[in-house]
């Protein structure tokens, strides 16, 4: 799995492309952490090439989104592919982590 | 006697990189077999990472010997299985319950999902080998 990430106007955007599983998830946990302690605690984390997630990926993201949390900002996803949809939703996590359409959509209202 | 379409087979360390292995195996299954629709090939493919997943995470080598993964997949008319087999390994320990945990917690969710995911999940153990089997009926297009 591939992460990069870009800082915009009001939100840091990170991508996560590949397998979301037990061996990439502590490094999407700890690459966040980072863009975190950067200055950035709005972040998208981008899933248009993320084409499968496991439990562990899922752990990762909620860890992400605690960080983001007590660093007084949000984590939302975006591009969310079939795979990864199935399962936020056989989980119930789909309304934990908030699905946008786009990156650009996610923080567009607050 | 049950007609095979295709099969895979690994049998390995229960180490990260087996994950990516077996990952493979099953992508380059689904290619032997395209009359499996998306949905099943998702569902299965997912059930059977997630229980490979908790072996290379959660089994301990009974002895000296260390723990191997193995998974064999077969796709069957109607049927795809798979048998998800820690070699040389403590009988697994802890609550097998399917329970999803609090919203906020990290972890403990890939039980609930593989028997969300399959028609059908059956333990064995023999001959210091945990052996998960995983059975999902295909469903129509």
């Amino acid at each position: 799995m591939e992460f990069s990430y870009e800082v915009k106007d009001t939100y840091a955007e990170v991508k996560a492309d590949g397998r979301l599983n037990m061996v990439s998830a502590p490094k999407l946990r700890e690459f966040v952490t980072d863009v975190i302690a950067g200055g950035s605690n709005r972040i998208v984390v981008n899933l248009e090439h993320t084409a499968f997630m496991d439990s562990s990926g899922l752990g990762a993201l909620i860890g992400c989104l605690k960080a983001a949390r007590q660093a007084g900002g949000d984590l939302r996803i975006a591009a969310v592919q079939p795979q990864v949809n199935m399962v936020l939703k056989l989980t119930s996590m789909d309304k934990v982590l908030t699905a946008y359409p786009t990156a650009g959509e996610a923080f567009s209202n607050d | 006697m049950t007609e095979v379409l295709a099969s895979r087979s690994f049998r390995g360390p229960a180490a990260e990189y087996a994950i990516e292995a077996v990952h493979n195996d099953l992508d380059s299954l689904w290619l032997d077999v395209p009359f499996v629709n998306d949905i099943d090939q998702m569902t299965f493919t997912t059930a059977v990472i997630e229980s490979a997943s908790n072996i290379v995470q959660h089994a301990q080598p009974a002895g000296e010997r260390e723990v191997e993964l193995g998974v064999e997949t077969t796709v069957q008319p109607a049927l795809l299985q798979a048998r998800v087999s820690a070699y040389h390994a403590k009988p697994p320990f802890g609550p097998m319950e399917a329970a999803l945990p609090r919203e906020d917690a990290e972890s403990g969710r890939g039980l609930a999902l593989i028997e969300a995911l399959v028609t059908t999940v059956t333990f064995e153990r023999q001959d210091g080998t945990n052996t998960w089997v995983l059975s999902r009926t295909s469903s129509e297009d």
